[in-house]
């Protein structure tokens, strides 16, 4: 290529502080109830040590990945920025995305709160345009955050009101 | 009569509903019959008979349809109602089908596409009205989105392509007689006539002609009626599918029409067009052809409703879609490679399975031994994988202006994306662990038209933003961006 490469700077906001309180929390509830289920199996059927063994192992291997790792992990590439043109994420944590939108083309912006996102005053703002593989999610923002952002977002829409496809 | 009062289907459909309600009905009448023989009384497959053909005479009685200033609605439902309502600016295209039945009473099947994915109940569908309203009624539900003159001459219109008999060529290679084979076995087994297919006296008199000439000579034998069972079961179907297909160029529109039994037509909105994809499958290619999809806004991106040209010569299909992008460039111009890091990928995945197997065979050798045989089918294996790794190599790579993304990838599904910079509103940069390391990152362009997502593999990862910022000055001019 001879003209000199674009880059992109990283969007500049966190998600939540809790954040990676709430993930490691979401991802714990089926581990715990898989670990529940080998506890009662040990205790009807005690024999095959080993096979216990094992699969105790690979319980606790995978449980440290998802509830420890994970989130945390994914509390340093989340980020997200929303500029008068466009909004921009990066999210992900093994496989990693930067996902671009220009707010000219947005079409719905819908916020979702769970049960454990409520508990700790979380919300998830998801941005869609008229593409089903453009949707912009930012997830995990404290609430007053997430409604300013959603505003925001429609103040702006607004004003570009053609058929945005 | 006024033209915005609702209106019924055509009359004759008095005399195709019942009979697809028939049809429809199988095991309602299978019942019907093995209850008037259990009971050997036939007022039971008449009743049942009787209940079938006036479901399909209510079926025209209780739909109508109404074309008014801004929509387009059709109530349907002979016990649950339906009614369903689209704007008539957000029709996108009008295809039309007649099956056989339709096309002797001279009835067509009209159907409207908006940009939704509509399935079953949301389809708009006008089954059926008479062949010659369907050039006014189209003109009528297109006049929003293409300023049809009806006193406009029909030499405006040009042939892009026609169907030659040459085509044909294409399809015996491909798996739809196979497919269809499988099918039917199925179908078989599945209405459970599989015990008495066994016992018939051809497939016993086939297992007796087996036994005499030993197991070898029998595989060969199946083998050889199959192949040729599904080389013209594919070439028929091809025959009968795209069989006098004609693509016009009409002033703002294309039509397709194509069907020798069953007749499909198909208009597109050319305004809505936004690029298209070349598609080369492996043993199509190796033949010299390629195949046409229309990338555009309101039509999904595969199967039959995007489909331009079916299997022809690969020179056709090019000069067809360089026609419609007007640059010749996106169409066969070269591409620019992905280095490298990406050529490795390639080489790494298909290598992984020959080598692992490879390793496999040797402990089993070690340990318990195997057959001769194995080692020259894994040697095939291998370099099947070799030559398949260099050939996606070959394919892989892209091209970008200010106006059009070009992307091509694979081997055994080659496709070539072109795709308009103006519909794409939305970019990922995705890298997996693995391209972390390897430096390369997977671009994927979203767009409202044809498959949503249009992606550029493997680009190297300082490139990705670039190709992005090129395609859309929008990403160039963000506030993230620097050089």
């Amino acid at each position: 290529m001879g003209a000199p490469l674009q880059m992109m700077r990283d969007p500049a906001y966190p998600p939540s502080r809790s954040a990676p309180v709430v993930w490691a929390l979401g991802a714990a509830i089926p581990w715990l109830i898989f670990a529940f289920a080998q506890v009662i199996w040990f205790a009807l059927d005690g024999r095959w040590l080993w096979l216990h063994g094992a699969a105790a192992l690979l319980t606790v291997l995978g449980a440290v990945i998802s509830v420890v790792v994970a989130p945390l992990w994914r509390y340093r590439v989340h980020r997200w920025e929303i500029s008068p043109q466009a909004v921009y994420t990066r999210t992900g944590w093994l496989t990693q995305e930067r996902r671009i939108a220009p707010i000219s083309r947005v079409q719905t912006v819908d916020t979702y709160r769970g049960p454990l996102d409520r508990l700790f005053g979380l919300a998830n703002v998801t941005v869609t345009t008229a593409s089903s593989a453009g949707a912009v999610h930012i997830v995990a923002l404290d609430a007053p955050v997430a409604d300013q952002v959603v505003a925001q977002l429609t103040d702006i829409a607004a004003l570009g009101a053609h058929d945005a496809t | 009569m006024n033209p915005t009062d609702w209106q019924r289907l055509s009359p004759r459909m008095l005399l195709v509903h019942p009979v697809h309600e028939l049809l429809r009905q199988i095991p309602l009448l299978i019942g019907s019959i093995v209850l008037g023989s259990a009971t050997e009384n036939p007022l039971w497959l008449l009743l049942g008979i009787g209940v079938i053909v006036s479901l399909g005479l209510a079926r025209w009685f209780t739909t109508t349809y109404r074309i008014d200033e801004h929509d387009v609605s059709l109530r349907t439902g002979v016990l649950q109602r339906n009614s369903l309502s689209v704007p008539r600016n957000r029709i996108r295209s009008v295809q039309t089908e007649a099956r056989l039945l339709h096309r002797l009473l001279g009835l067509t099947v009209l159907r409207v596409s908006t940009g939704q994915e509509a399935r079953g109940d949301n389809a708009f569908e006008l089954d059926a009205v008479e062949t010659q309203q369907v050039e006014r009624l189209r003109a009528v539900l297109l006049a929003d989105a293409v300023q049809a003159d009806p006193e406009r001459p029909a030499a405006a219109e040009t042939v892009l392509a026609s169907w030659k008999p040459s085509w044909l060529r294409y399809s015996p290679l491909s798996w739809s007689g196979l497919i269809t084979i499988a099918a039917g076995f199925g179908l078989i087994y599945q209405a459970g006539f599989g015990a008495a297919l066994q016992e018939s006296t051809v497939v016993q008199s086939g297992l007796d002609a087996a036994e005499r000439i030993g197991a070898a000579a029998t595989v060969a034998v199946v083998v050889g009626v199959v192949v040729l069972a599904s080389v013209l079961l594919a070439v028929g179907r091809s025959l009968l599918t795209y069989g006098n297909l004609v693509l016009t160029h009409r002033v703002d529109t294309l039509h397709l029409t194509h069907g020798l039994l069953r007749v499909r037509e198909h208009t597109y909105d050319l305004r809505r067009l936004r690029g298209g994809t070349l598609r080369e499958p492996l043993l199509v290619r190796l033949m010299g052809g390629a195949r046409l999809d229309a990338v555009m806004t309101g039509v999904a991106g595969v199967g039959e409703s995007s489909l331009l040209l079916p299997p022809c010569p690969a020179a056709t299909a090019q000069r067809v879609l360089t026609g419609l992008v007007a640059d010749a460039d996106v169409v066969t111009g070269p591409l620019l490679a992905h280095g490298p890091a990406a050529v490795r990928r390639r080489w790494f995945r298909a290598l992984v399975g020959p080598v692992v197997a490879g390793v496999a065979l040797a402990v089993c050798a070690g340990w318990v031994g195997v057959p001769g045989w194995v080692w020259p089918l894994w040697l095939a294996f291998g370099a099947l994988s070799v030559w398949l790794a260099a050939d996606r190599v070959r394919a892989l790579g892209h091209r970008v202006d200010a106006r059009w993304l070009v992307a091509r990838s694979g081997s055994v599904e080659r496709r070539r994306d072109c795709v308009q910079t103006a519909g794409i509103i939305g970019w990922t940069v995705r890298q997996t662990y693995f391209q972390r390391r390897a430096g390369v990152a997977t671009l994927v362009a979203a767009t409202a038209a044809g498959t949503k997502h249009y992606v550029v593999l493997d680009v190297p990862a300082e490139w990705a933003w670039t190709v992005a910022a090129t395609a859309s000055p929008w990403v160039a001019r963000s506030v993230w961006a620097h050089t």
